[in-house]
Formats: C-alpha cells, structure tokens, sequence
C-alpha cells in the first residue's frame, strides 16, 4: 500500500518534470527544426517534412556569417577580460579595505546596471562619435564594462568578503609577498565566484542588441544585430534566421560546458572556526 | 631566540583604542603569557609584534632593533591564529609545508617532508595529514595551525589562544608538550589564553592585559599571591576569590576588622609587617580577599563562626564549591563532593584570617597580605 503510494507519487512527479521539459525545450526544438525546413514548406508542414541543409550552406557559406560571429567573441571576450583584470582588484579593494565613500561607490558601479540602455544610448552616441571610437571593438569593449563589470564586482565582493583576513595574515607570516598571496591563496578561493560571474557576464555581453545596433553598424557587427540582416524588407527567411540563431547560441554553451567543473562552491567552508 | 620588547605602542581602531600605551620586555627564550578578558587587546599585542598591525605610536623592538617598519613576512614570526586561519584549498601537508616553501624561509622537499612528519606524530595527527581542512573537527585545525608554526625554528612563537579547542584530556596532554618543546627548541614564546590554569602552568611570566592597559606583570605566584589589584585577584583562581568590606581598627592587641555585611569583628592575628604596613597607610575602609580555599564551614553552630544559608552547591569534577550568603555577601569556597546540601539551609563560616590579603575599599588597588616577604622570596624570581 505504501509502496504503491511512493511508486504513484514518483510516477506522477516524473510526468510533471517531463512535460515541464517539453515546455521549456520546446521553443528550441521549434528553432532546430525550422533550420532543416525549405522557404517553401516554412508555413505549410509542422514535423513531417523534406530536411534540407541548404538553410545552413547559405548561411554559413554564403554570407558574412563567420566575420559577425568572430565580431561578437572580440567583443564579448575582450569584455570579459577587461572586467575580470580591472573587477577583481576593484572587489578585492571593496572587500578588504576601508576608505571614504566605500559603499557609495560600490553602490555606484552597482547602478550602472539599472537605468536601461535605451536611456543612456543616444548621450552615449555623441560621446562615441567625439571620441571617434563609434563603430569599433575598442567602443563597444568599453561599453560592454556597464553590463559586466557591476555583476562581477559585486559577486566577486563577496567572496573575498567569505575569506577570513587570518587567511592573508598567515600567509604573510609565513613569507610570502602580496602578490603571491593573491595568486596563490585568494584566486583559487574565489574561482567558483569569479568563473561563474565571469561567464555570466560573457551571456550578457553576447546576447546584448541595443549597444551594439546604436554604437556599431559596418565595421564591427556582433552577431544579435547581423541576424536582423535575414529579415529583409520583401522577404523572410526564417530557416536561415533559425540557423542563425541555433550557431550563436552554441559559443555559450560551449564555454558554459567547458568550465563546469570550476562552478563548484564550498571550497572556502571550514578552514576558519564557524 | 629573540628578546622581544614594546615601549609604550598604542594602537587604534578608528575610534576605539585598543592597545594603550603598552610596554613590555620579554626576554630571550622565555615562554611569556599574555592572560585577560575577551576583547582586553592581547591578540592586537600578538597582530602588532607579528606586524600584521602596525601600531600608531611607540616601537616593537626585536633583539634591541626596531621593527616597526619591517613587515610580517620579515619579521621571522610564527603564529597561531586563533581561528586557525587554515588555507581551505590545501591539504594539511600542504597547509603544514607552506612556510617552509615560500622564498623566503625555503627547504627542499626531503627536509619539509622529514619536518612534517616529526611535527605530525608529536603532535598526534599524521593520519591526517592527507586531508582537507574542512575534513576536520576544530580540535584537529587547532593541531594544524599549530603545526604549521612549529615547522619552522622562528624568533618567536606567537600564539593566540592555541589550545581553545581542544578536548580536555588533548588540551592537557598538549600542555605538557608545549612547555616541552618551548624548553627544547628555546624560542620565545607569547602565547595568549583566558584559561588562568594555562596561564599559570605555562607561563615563564605573565602579563595581565585589561582594556588595552598591561595591569601587572609577573610569575603565576607572584601574580596569585600579591595580585596588584581586585580585578586580577578575581581573574586568578577557580572559584573567584571572596572579596568582604570592611573596617579596619586599632585595637590593644593589633587591629580588629569589622564585617560591613553582618557587623561581625575579628581580632586579626599578629603579623608586624602587616600591621607596620597598616600603620603606614592609615586605611579605615579596606575590602579582604579570601581565596575559597581558606573558608572553613560548618552545618552544626560552631563558637565564632558566621551564620549564612545556602545559595548553590555544584560539584566541578574532584571538589564541589557551595556558595554561602549572607545578605548582600556571597561567599564562595571548596568542599568535598558527594555532600547532601539542601538549598537554603543553614551554614557556619569561618575565615583562616592568615592567609587574608587586603585591598584599599576606594581604590581597589592592593595593600598588602599576611607572609608578604615569605611570599615574595618564593614567588618573585630575579634573573
């Protein structure tokens, strides 16, 4: 009787996790599928249709394809790197020191990410058409740090706040310079911290439209602005647009699997009295 | 190997001063034991020799020399940190080895293994030297963190509270052997505790550290015996020890004191340095210290004892102590264990007036005591 019950209880909880799946995944399964699907069977056919790869050569063959994508990743990247070498000593001086005015200015670079880009875009504009670096990576590498470094800062904070300070003053009685206490003993206590800001901020920077669509347009084009490219004026092709978006997506994904294993937190519990 | 001294250092928090102007002289190998309440300011005197902290005003001297501009890894210190402060990422062969690797103080891997070892299994924890630090209870950190200060032959020893956290029977164990490492290795030491038993077994000498202040400085007799005032005498000693108001009076025979509790006046025994010291300072008002050791008591009416009743009666393990009141007094002292004390019953005290030591009532400070000159050949040792 109670078996059957547990048994019943399992098997009902597993059908609502399955269906759940099916609604969460299948907005992607929908875009999977579009990418096989001819211009001509695009309204026409749901699942029973003639696969076709042509969406995917005359995309990634014939178009600028591959140059928007390589755009996107200087971009993002090079975002990314300039938050964590600027953000990590900016946290750590969040952290550890006391100056005037220290929580105003974390709270500052905080509200960077409140107002909405579309606020501070066209002041941004003028300001990027004066210092002649509109339309470049170094521009929107720069403009990138209002996405990623507030995020990056603040959770990089704290888990420089987690350590105890003991940690560093053992280190220094023990012998060591500041530098090698940093590289050696603090950067492997916040890498959890730091690899998962890190790659979240990269996600924002790759998936960020209205920066780019305003402050580049020719030279540079990251990828979320070119994809409009597949929406033409008389016609739509949404295959090859599904086939545009199913490839961006995958530089995330494929970053998000290769550091999975440093995503591990609880490294830094248990070495000071709790 | 090194003298370490403080002239008068202050060091400040913001607004809150935590040290105020300390001095101290610690001398080659001696094994020094800063004792007092939490938050008096001994690990800041730890923080400042071992520069983690550098204190706004007065110097830290080592072996004649000012350090106050070298900083901590410089200094050639080891400490042991009160909450351990083990690095969470390394083993505990790594957490033990890492002071040995660093530039400044570097062995080669045969000796920092060789050394880990010999620390590991006097220390009783070899089998663990493979683990994590949050693979261990805090007794076993606590032995870590010890560990990882004695792989090196430093100036000196800082340690804060290093046996806090342990089980009684490691703690007791671990005393000994500190006291025996310190004698074989000769390295000064300055070890913090709260534990007056600790303090008094280790300590070479001690100091008494309240609210930034050093409050007295001496061997654990000295200190016991002739503590310079109420607040250290009641620091010492486990039960606290009695302090009863009163009145001092010439009498024909010597000096009478009168109980300010109960009105009770005892003739106190003849001692010519106690009542010339009397006479030199003139006091009327004067609080007594009886350590609990030097009450007797009675449950059956006794000629000249102290009529009190029962306030508590706990057993600490080999002795049980009752604590008598009588109004606004509670006296506190030593019984055997296994007695039937009812709560509230009657109980007749007396008081071995020979081993008194008096304080100034207003002042609080230390008078003097009966066998002062005794006391001091004994407790005070000049080297």
């Amino acid at each position: 009787m109670n078996s059957n019950k547990k048994l019943l209880g399992a098997i009902v909880q597993n059908l609502l996790l399955v269906i759940y799946a099916i609604f969460a995944l299948f907005p992607l399964i929908w875009m999977v599928i579009l990418t096989f699907k001819p211009d001509t069977q695009m309204y026409t056919t749901t699942f029973i249709f003639d696969p076709t790869l042509d969406n995917y050569k005359e995309v990634l063959f014939n178009s600028d394809y591959i140059s928007y994508m390589i755009d996107s990743l200087i971009v993002s990247g090079g975002a990314v790197i300039v938050s964590v070498v600027a953000g990590v000593p900016a946290a750590y001086a969040l952290a550890r020191y006391n100056f005037p005015k220290k929580e105003d200015i974390a709270f500052q670079i905080l509200s960077f990410k409140f107002a909405p880009e579309i606020l501070v875009v066209l002041p941004l504009f003028m300001i990027f058409q004066k210092l002649r670096i509109y339309d470049t990576h170094f521009g929107l590498i720069w403009v990138y740090q209002l996405i990623s470094m507030p995020l990056l800062i603040w959770v990089v904070r704290g888990y420089f706040e987690d350590i105890s300070v003991e940690i560093e003053h053992a280190a220094q009685v023990d012998g060591y310079t500041w530098y090698q206490i940093f590289f050696k003993m603090l950067i492997p206590l916040i890498k959890p911290g730091l690899v998962s800001a890190a790659l979240l901020a990269f996600i924002f920077a790759w998936n960020s439209f209205t920066f780019p669509l305003i402050l580049a347009g020719t030279n540079v084009q990251p990828i979320t602005v070119a994809i409009t490219k597949f929406l033409g004026t008389d016609s739509a092709h949404y295959g090859q647009l599904a086939v545009a978006a199913t490839v961006s997506a995958l530089p995330a994904i494929i970053f998000a699997l290769c550091i999975q294993k440093h995503l591990v937190r609880g490294l830094s519990f248990g070495a000071v009295k709790g | 190997m090194s003298r370490i001294q403080l002239e008068n250092v202050t060091k400040k928090f913001g607004k809150v001063t935590a040290l105020d102007g300390v001095t101290l002289d610690i001398k080659d190998k001696e094994f020094f034991v800063l004792f007092g309440p939490a938050g008096a300011g001994k690990t800041t005197i730890l923080n400042c020799i071992a520069g983690i902290q550098i204190p706004e005003e007065g110097v830290v001297k080592f072996d004649g020399e000012v350090v106050n501009l070298v900083d901590a890894a410089h200094r050639d210190t080891a400490m042991v940190f009160e909450n351990y402060a083990l690095y969470p990422q390394m083993t505990v062969y790594d957490n033990m080895a890492s002071p040995l690797r660093s530039n400044l103080y570097k062995k080669d891997e045969e000796y920092i293994k060789n050394k880990i070892q010999e620390i590991a299994e006097m220390m009783k924890m070899d089998y663990l030297l493979q683990r994590l630090p949050s693979q261990l209870s805090n007794g076993q950190k606590q032995r870590v963190a010890m560990g990882r200060a004695l792989v090196r032959s430093p100036r000196v020893y800082l340690m804060d509270e290093p046996l806090a956290h342990l089980d009684a029977k490691l703690r007791n164990a671990m005393r000994t052997e500190l006291k025996e490492i310190q004698a074989n290795f000769g390295t000064t030491s300055i070890y913090v505790t709260h534990d007056f038993m600790e303090a008094m077994s280790l300590g070479d000498r001690i100091a008494i550290v309240n609210e930034g202040h050093i409050v007295q400085i001496g061997t654990g007799d000295e200190i016991y015996y002739m503590p310079c005032n109420e607040f250290v005498a009641q620091l010492m000693g486990d039960p606290e020890i009695n302090i009863i108001g009163g009145t001092l009076a010439k009498s024909a025979k010597g000096y009478t004191f009168t109980m300010n509790a109960g009105g009770k006046a005892y003739e106190l025994p003849a001692d010519a340095d106690l009542f010339a010291k009397f006479d030199e300072v003139g006091l009327e008002k004067v609080e007594m210290g009886m350590r609990p050791q030097h009450l007797k008591y009675s449950f059956e009416p006794k000629e000249g004892y102290l009529k009190c009743s029962v306030y508590s009666y706990e057993s600490i393990g080999n002795k049980s102590v009752i604590v008598a009141e009588m109004g606004e007094l509670q006296l506190r002292m030593i019984a055997p264990n296994g007695l039937t004390v009812k709560i509230d019953q009657d109980v007749y005290v007396d008081m071995k007036l020979e081993h008194a030591m008096f304080f100034n009532a207003d002042t609080k400070e230390y008078v003097t005591r009966y066998n002062e000159a005794e006391i001091k050949s004994f407790a005070i040792r000049e080297d």
